[in-house]
């Protein structure tokens, strides 16, 4: 497996319970590395199953996943994740925090990395960690995921309790991550918005499978939104994601499988529309690298 | 990589065991106030107590028949309180520790979520559940082994001298005296910490903890007589001393040779009519002597439970984690 790739996913299906219903199913999707991605779905997409898999928190029903060319166990010192509801020792100091980072990651710790994103924050190192905001426990545990100078970096929503200025710091520390170290980061969100400037690849789950990924510049560029009279509709080759009829006004998101005709007025779709038009029409066709290439 | 691996020498492995203890200090701070003064009560029974206690038996085996003499029955009250006391308590130990081990050690982990914390750090989930099992293991090995032995020395200080100490086969003495009680101690652990890693909740493991902990006491003392092969006495149906020990069964012996029940009867008349078809009566029972078989034959059914449990916590995770091999020990295997 080649090391430019820092997730790979082949039939990959996790259920929970014999009986349950299957989170995730049969995804497949290539995350080269270097990339920051945003994974990208509704409540309940398997977008934080997806991330445990990846952190080898839970094992796959079907199917594998390769974390850094490995296995996700094998990957484990060289991966970061922050948990959705950011767990801490309560009972530890900040500067205890890392020192147990330093403890449990003896050959890829870095103090000064952990210590300089805890400093940015403002705390008092001697603070118990259950006395902390929310803001602070997540520059913790982002500390802590930091400090082992993870190759791949997974985070689950991460900006959820955050107020707009916490985020950006976050979005700042988290790029000069990128630009120094190279990290490739999976940041997953259910708002498309607070992601899109950062991020510069998408996998977007929905009803526990993969709907779109690949980098944004090529997906955007591989859809339109257009609209035209219902009457003379006939997208025929291209494939048709969403299409709605307003009066006599068609107005469609399709992947162009050639040249519009003409008489449809074409604009190239936003990412919120991209995903939303995928998300509303769970039947249309997944488009991943795959699949594209 | 492999290569690599193998020129390393030995990299350096991450430092849990000083990390479970800090996370753990009030626990082992309560846990180590509690022995002490178990201890110091223990060893003041086999001294000062019991002598005291055993000096008012003295008085009051002198007194005779006569109506008005005095003894010291407070030492004898003092003594036989405290010696409960350090018993019962010493039985709950082993429940003390389930409770905990669900609770704290795995449940709350769990529950909170900080296992997971734990399982992205360089550490496998299996190098993270072997120091929370192994570190508590062998301090409450040596804790309780010096505290049964304690209770052990202060049985046997009052074992001829006062008339009300405990038999041997009392079963709260029993289980306070030796070997068993660090045993079940481990089950106890291992319950707990397999009820956390189940229903990942500290306060039902707890619960669980302390259940499957009692049912495996339970269980234990129905068994208890069956561990050993007992002594069978026989003797005539008029003059029979019953064996001193820890009963197992007795009755009647038929013309046949056969061992029945003794038949149920209220008035001396009707005894005798019932009792006239037997030649003599039985008594299987556990003299002194089989104490230490019975300890041992005890403790090794603690230690297979404990490791059956043990085996299911790991099994547990693997289900939750997937596969358990830590990185390093899964490529050490392939470079074999």
């Amino acid at each position: 497996m080649s090391s430019d790739t820092a997730l790979r996913a082949d039939a990959l299906g996790k259920r929970f319970g014999r009986r349950g219903g299957w989170a995730l199913r049969d995804c497949a999707f290539r995350l080269p590395a270097g990339r920051v991605c945003a994974l990208v779905g509704p409540n309940g997409a398997g977008k934080s199953t997806l991330l445990a898999l990846a952190a080898g928190l839970t094992a796959p029903t079907e199917g594998a996943l390769t974390v850094l060319g490995t296995t996700p166990a094998e990957a484990r010192p060289r991966v970061g994740y922050l948990a959705q509801d950011k767990p801490l020792y309560p009972q530890l100091t900040v500067a205890e925090t890392l020192r147990m980072g330093a403890a449990l990651n003896p050959e890829r710790w870095d103090p000064a990395v952990a210590e300089g994103v805890v400093a940015g924050g403002d705390l008092d190192p001697a603070a118990r960690v259950r006395t902390l905001s929310g803001g602070q426990r997540t520059r913790v545990a982002l500390a802590l995921a930091l400090g082992k100078r993870p190759e791949l970096l997974l985070l689950d929503e991460p900006m959820a309790d955050l107020d707009p200025l916490a985020r950006h710091d976050l979005m700042g520390t988290l790029m000069g991550q990128v630009a120094r170290y190279g990290t490739t980061i999976v940041l997953s969100s259910h708002v498309v918005a607070e992601l899109e400037d950062s991020c510069d690849h998408l996998l977007l789950v929905g009803g526990g499978r993969v709907r779109l990924a690949g980098e944004i510049d090529e997906l955007l560029a591989a859809h339109l939104r257009i609209s035209g009279a219902a009457a003379d509709a006939d997208l025929g080759p291209h494939t048709v994601v969403e299409s709605r009829v307003t009066g006599r006004q068609l107005s469609a998101l399709i992947r162009p499988a050639g040249p519009l005709t003409d008489g449809w007025r074409a604009t190239a779709p936003s990412l919120e529309e991209l995903v939303l038009a995928h998300l509303r029409s769970p039947n249309a066709p997944s488009l991943t690298e795959e699949r594209a290439a | 990589m492999s290569a690599l691996t193998l020129t390393t020498p030995s990299p350096e492995r991450p430092r849990q065991t000083r990390w479970l203890l800090r996370l753990h200090r009030p626990a082992l701070c309560a846990w180590v106030a509690l022995a002490v003064v178990l201890a110091a009560l223990l060893l003041a029974l086999a001294g000062p107590l019991v002598d005291a206690a055993a000096e008012g038996w003295r008085q009051y085996g002198a007194c005779g028949m006569s109506p008005r003499c005095s003894y010291d029955q407070a030492a004898i009250m003092r003594y036989k309180d405290y010696y409960n006391y350090a018993t019962i308590a010493l039985n709950l130990l082993p429940f003390v520790v389930a409770a905990w081990a669900g609770a704290a050690l795995t449940g709350r982990e769990l529950e909170s979520g900080t296992a997971r914390l734990a399982w992205t750090q360089s550490t496998s989930p299996a190098g993270w559940l072997t120091v929370r099992l192994a570190v508590p293991a062998l301090g409450l090995l040596v804790c309780t082994g010096l505290l049964s032995r304690l209770h052990h020395l202060a049985w046997a200080a009052g074992e001829d001298r006062i008339d009300s100490a405990k038999e041997w086969y009392d079963r709260f003495t029993f289980h306070a005296n030796g070997p068993t009680l660090a045993a079940l101690t481990l089950a106890g652990l291992a319950a707990g910490a397999l009820a956390g890693l189940l229903v990942r909740r500290a306060l039902p493991a707890l619960v669980i903890g302390v259940l499957v902990t009692g049912a495996v006491r339970g269980l234990a003392e129905l068994a208890l007589p069956h561990l050993w092969p007992a002594v069978t006495r026989t003797g005539s149906v008029d003059r029979f001393v019953p064996g001193d020990g820890l009963g197992v069964d007795q009755g009647m012996v038929t013309r046949g040779g056969a061992h029945v029940p003794a038949p149920s009867c209220d008035s001396p008349a009707g005894c005798d009519a019932a009792y006239k078809d037997f030649v003599g009566r039985y008594d299987v029972f556990h003299p002194a002597s089989h104490f230490w078989p019975l300890q041992l034959t005890t403790s090794a059914l603690f230690l297979a439970v404990t490791a059956l449990l043990v085996t299911a916590c790991f099994l547990t995770l693997r289900h939750h984690t997937g596969a358990l091999r830590s990185p390093r020990t899964a490529r050490t295997a392939k470079t074999a």
